[in-house]
């Protein structure tokens, strides 16, 4: 049920996808890895449209190098961790959703507990090493993995579904070299909104979601295209796997 | 015979995109790269290693078809092939 104030609230969307899908956002539990460039957009994105339940993990403090990009944080939260910094903004944007803001580092210890019974991991991460781990959370809990990455002015994004898409192994089977890359706000805001866009999307039940594609973005061309991606019958995260229930019918 | 390589992110940067380029019969895939890539060396080094290997995260494609790394140098490449390379983007 609503009250008065969500109704409103929700008013313009839920011309979109109904009382139905409004209530499947709020009974929604999303797993956002990441409060940086792409966990910005991501969670604030997903806050203003009432997913129910938001946890977001980072185990940083804001930094001034942040700030070009990381616009849950704004100039007085730098020496503040990202994760009070994140709570507090997406709790004033919207009350009405729950959010737990984890300062820890993901790692192979503690990501399916972090998880939980989260309906989804949005992938807001910097690093191949923890978006493998995440990658293995997904697949063993059944659980859409939505990727993004960026750099400089590009962009990638695809909505794994375990079982019947490929994972992000079968596309990118070996991580690239750590590096300080060089950003402009703008392209994890670009990314890190088509992630939102899949989540909610997938939530709801409505549009078609970014599988078996992957979304490439090129700011610097104005240029957005797709490459199709299959499944890797060797791949060492999702070989065998299968999943009779469709992703569209789960909830 | 002619085939267009398209290069990605850091190395369409480096390197530029939409190379529409002649080829003899029988080029193979890696030959292909590794010529297009000699003309800047700092894309040549974005994509292959000190050995003239690929860097082992590189993603090839081929007409929108994975292509393995360790096939690449026995795959022959034919006239009209639209070839990808492209690294994983990890920043966040
Ligand atoms: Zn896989």
């Amino acid at each position: 049920m609503f009250s008065e104030w969500e109704l409103k609230r929700y008013k313009r969307q839920m011309m979109l996808f109904g009382d139905d899908g409004q209530e499947r956002l709020k009974k929604a539990h999303i797993f956002i890895a990441g409060a940086g460039g792409l966990g910005s957009p991501i969670s604030i994105y997903l806050a203003v449209a009432g997913v129910g339940t938001i946890t977001i993990v980072d185990m940083d403090v804001v930094d001034q190098t942040n700030l070009n990009r990381q616009i849950l944080h704004f100039d007085r939260d730098v020496g503040k961790k990202k994760t009070a910094s994140a709570e507090e903004k997406l709790q004033a944007l919207n009350p009405d959703i729950t959010v737990n803001a984890i300062d820890v580092k993901i790692d192979e210890s503690n990501a399916v507990k972090l998880v939980g019974k989260a309906d989804g991991i949005v992938d807001a991460m910097d690093n191949y090493p923890t978006r493998y781990l995440l990658n293995d959370v997904a697949i063993a809990k059944e659980i859409p993995l939505f990727h993004g990455g960026i750099r400089g002015f590009y962009g990638q994004a695809t909505t794994i579904i375990p079982g019947i898409t490929p994972c992000l192994k079968c596309i990118f089977p070996k991580a690239p070299p750590k590096e300080v890359f060089p950003v402009v706000g703008v392209t994890p805001g670009i990314i890190g909104t088509i992630q939102a866009n899949e989540v909610i999307k997938y939530l709801t039940g409505c549009g078609e979601l970014l599988t078996n594609r992957l979304f490439i973005w090129d700011g610097m061309q104005a240029h957005a295209e797709e490459l199709c991606v299959e499944r890797n019958p060797a791949c060492e995260a999702c070989r065998g796997i299968t999943t009779k229930t469709p992703a569209r019918t789960k909830k | 015979m002619t085939v267009k390589i398209r290069f990605f992110a850091r190395f369409r940067e480096l390197l530029g995109t939409d190379i529409v380029t002649e080829v003899v019969p029988g080029t193979m895939f890696t030959s292909l790269i590794t010529t297009t890539a000699r003309k800047n060396p700092a894309g040549y080094a974005a994509i292959f290693d000190e050995k003239g290997a690929f860097h082992e995260f590189v993603i090839l494609m081929k007409n929108g078809k994975r292509i393995e790394l360790t096939d690449a140098a026995k795959t022959p490449v034919v006239d009209g092939d639209e070839i990808a390379v492209f690294p994983p983007v990890a920043g966040g």
